[in-house]
């Protein structure tokens, strides 16, 4: 059988994984938002499980939310990303770094 | 082992390699496809315990239109694939490390706790059970608040988007085409008189 | 199909008017806004102030009563809420009086200003109402959007759309943590519901490894959001980056929001758990309070040392939860009230100084202007005079009673902390009085504002002062609504 547990080390990895992807990542900003929809990925395993095995819908439908407001989100990020693209030529992480103290 | 567990474990593998090549892939347009297999498998693996309805949301919000819109940004941006990975190498091991050892950790703290006896059981439900209708159920009624809610942030997220990268340029030559089709023959064309040229000339 | 139907409870819908009165108003500004050129563009500017009036006679004759839940428990309106509320719309409207001729200056007077800026409004309201982690949640991330894009705005700006970049990804990744914990701490509760989440870990015992687990991560989204240490780096680059209406925006309201966010989450919720999450708490507190106050000192921009007394300010609003009990969170709910009224206030005098092509953000800025104008060095003498605590100005009160209830539970050692890292901090704030009095000006023009701006900075800076000479009324409140 199938156990909770399973779902949940699965959500567990992908969220370490998802982590590792923002903390390393040192060059490339479009990575980092793939990590952050990993992340998200992660966090909607979770509580697709709970629901499905605790029989509660409520899961299901955070999950609904979540991935409305991922969608939302990604537009978002994505448009600030091109906004900076235009102004720094550049996506590179290393070069964010106009702001120091 | 049951045929279920070598299915969930299959896709599971699957999905868990996706997730590590999104994050190590050198080009970016590989990580947007690794990351589009990461959500077929889970899809798969939300079938697996009967939410239809959000496996099929999956594939169809976000490898139909989140993952487009990230390949058309990485497609539109000239990004200089060569110096992706300069900087990621020299933390990568000790990244992996630390992701590997949190990962073992929290996955000890979970299946101490849901696996085994711990985990409740899984009820299959009948071939008249319809997931679908269940979340739409409560999705208008109970959550009708999280709804409206969820209705704002998308016209939010549209504003936004917008406004942050919408440019009027006022150079640009662009075709009007209904001043092009009143056009008449006298705005355009102008007939002018002239004597005939002397001779000689 | 199911045979029986369900019984559909129809929606209280006197319960959301102020939300649904801001959302209505927010969606003619957006239409209008269309249909305005630049120069009645002003009418935008009018509308907003007037929506933000609305919600809060709205909202004001609302006031009152036990708190009534709503819409299946998604929704509660209460006093704390209320209040919350009352001040997260004046605190806007300032910042939106403050702005209108910094933004008409540089050719940025443009109606998604106020758009986003009302969204992030009713997000807040929803965050502050939220009875469920799903509305904690959308309203959360209807707030972080509309930031998000609001310190983008400024695209032609290099700084502007980096620090909405770094933003982006480190809000986007709190909430994912966030959502973590919430993921976990459902699935041993059951439930969304913070009410039930509340009782069932209080009736099945708080020892779970799970639910701590959980909480811890909760926790850490929290942090991330309110921007205590170690989870603050975002903040100064932030503050710095954005431009000054932006900062002035995020710098305030959202800070109630994020003060009612930790009151629903760990409070009404998990207050079972009051022993982990008060060991996370005291730890990030303590931190907040050192690192904020003393790498403050080391600041040239005056945006960036405000970001770093943010944090400071953050250590203080989190002493007052961890003392806990009404003593504690009415402490913790009046410094945040006064602290957003500050922070206004602060960043309101940078935007007063500051003229077309002319931002007024490093310290030295500062310089002389008690020569400049002896009325604005005073009022700005009252703002830092509060931020730092120094009596008879409303800081001080602030601080002394979130240390009065830190003090009751015997926690003196984090009392004595939070004062040695207040003395250490008010050298910051005392210098830009120095500055202002004791040093000659390297700018001798005058300050050229409308008059609206000079009134209301004025007023802000007055506030101050006479809060400090009656606190007693705003404090009684806080303890009424949270008894």
């Amino acid at each position: 059988m199938i156990t909770l547990a399973d779902y949940l080390v699965v959500g567990a990895i992908l969220f370490c994984l998802s982590l590792a992807g923002i903390f390393l990542n040192r060059k490339n900003v479009i990575i980092l938002l793939m990590s952050i929809e990993l992340m998200l990925l992660a966090v909607n395993m979770n509580f697709v499980a709970f629901s499905a095995f605790n029989q509660d819908i409520a899961g299901q439908v955070f999950v609904f939310f979540i991935l409305t407001v991922a969608a939302a989100e990604a537009a978002i990020g994505l448009a600030i990303l091109v906004v900076l693209y235009r102004s720094k030529q550049s996506i590179n992480v290393d070069d964010m770094d106009s702001m120091k103290g | 082992m049951t045929f279920e567990k070598i299915i969930f474990y299959l896709f599971a593998t699957i999905l868990v390699l996706a997730a590590v090549r999104v994050i190590t892939s050198r080009n970016p347009v590989h990580s947007a496809l690794f990351l589009v297999l990461a959500f077929f498998s889970s899809s798969a693996l939300w079938i697996l315990i009967e939410a239809e309805f959000l496996a099929i949301t999956l594939v169809l919000v976000y490898v139909g239109a989140v993952m487009v819109l990230f390949l058309f940004v990485v497609m539109m941006l000239n990004i200089n694939v060569d110096v992706m990975r300069e900087g990621f190498i020299k933390y990568l091991p000790i990244g992996v490390a630390v992701a590997i050892i949190s990962a073992i950790e929290m996955g000890i703290v979970i299946t101490g706790n849901f696996s085994g006896d711990k985990s409740p059981a899984l009820v299959r439900k009948g071939a008249d059970y319809s997931n679908t209708e269940a979340i739409g159920q409560v999705l208008y009624t109970e959550y009708l608040f999280a709804f409206e809610v969820a209705a704002v942030l998308l016209l939010v997220a549209i504003v936004a988007a917008i406004s942050l990268t919408m440019r009027k340029r006022p150079n640009t030559r662009s075709q009007n085409p209904s001043s092009q089709v009143i056009v008449k023959k006298e705005d355009r064309l102008r007939v002018v008189k002239m004597d005939a040229e002397g001779k000689g000339s | 199909m199911n045979n029986e139907m369900a019984v559909i409870e129809m929606p209280n819908l006197a319960l959301v008017m102020p939300e649904m009165f801001l959302l209505g108003m927010t969606c003619v500004l957006l239409v209008l806004d269309l249909f305005l050129n630049d120069r009645n563009r002003i009418i935008t500017y009018l509308l907003a102030q007037l929506t933000l009036f609305g919600a809060v006679v709205i909202t004001f004759s609302q006031m009152g009563g036990e708190a009534v839940t709503g819409f299946s428990g998604s929704f509660v309106r209460d006093s704390m809420g209320d209040i919350l509320k009352i001040f997260i719309y004046v605190v806007t409207a300032i910042v939106f009086l403050y702005s209108r001729q910094y933004l008409q200056l540089r050719n940025m007077f443009r109606g998604e200003y106020y758009a986003l800026g009302l969204f992030g409004v009713l997000g807040m309201m929803i965050m502050v109402s939220a009875h469920s982690f799903l509305t904690v949640y959308l309203g959360l991330e209807l707030l972080s959007l509309s930031l998000y894009s609001m310190v983008a705005l400024n695209r032609d700006s290099e700084a502007s759309t980096e620090a909405a970049m770094k933003y982006f990804v480190l809000g986007a990744m709190a909430s994912g943590m966030l959502l973590y914990g919430m993921s976990m701490i459902y699935g041993i509760t059951g439930s969304l519901d913070i009410k039930e989440v509340g009782s069932y870990i209080a009736n099945n015992g708080a020892n779970n490894i799970i639910l701590s687990f959980g909480l811890v991560f909760v926790v850490v989204g929290l942090a991330f959001k309110l921007g205590a240490v170690p989870f603050h780096m975002w903040v100064p680059d932030i503050y710095q980056g954005a431009q000054t209406p932006v900062t002035l925006y995020l710098g305030a309201a959202p800070k109630i929001a994020a003060f009612a966010m930790v009151m629903r989450l760990l409070v009404d919720g998990m207050e079972a758990l009051y022993v982990d999450w008060q060991q996370m708490l005291t730890i990030m507190a303590v931190l907040s309070l050192a690192l904020g106050n003393v790498v403050a000192i080391a600041q040239t921009n005056i945006k960036r040392m405000l970001a770093y007394s943010t944090i400071s300010h953050v250590g203080f609003l989190l002493l007052g939860i961890i003392a806990a009990g009404p003593d504690g969170y009415s402490a913790s709910m009046f410094y945040v009230l006064i602290y957003a009224l500050m922070s206004t206030g602060a960043f309101g005098m940078i935007i007063l100084l500051s003229r077309a092509g002319f931002e007024a953000d490093t310290l030295d800025d500062f310089k002389g202007l008690n020569e400049r104008s002896k009325w604005y060095a005073f009022i700005m003498l009252l703002i830092m005079f509060s931020m730092a605590g120094v009596p008879p100005t409303v800081g001080f009160f602030a601080k002394l009673w979130v240390l009065e209830a830190v003090l009751n539970v015997d926690m003196v050692w984090l009392a004595a902390v939070a004062v040695l890292f207040s003395v250490i901090g008010a050298y910051y704030y005392i210098r830009i009085v120095k500055l202002m009095y004791f040093d000659k000006a390297e700018d001798n023009s005058v300050i050229v504002a409308d008059v609206d701006l000079k009134v209301v900075v004025s007023a802000n800076g007055i506030l101050m002062l006479v809060l400090g000479l009656f606190p007693g009324m705003l404090m009684a409140v806080c303890q009424q609504v949270l008894a």
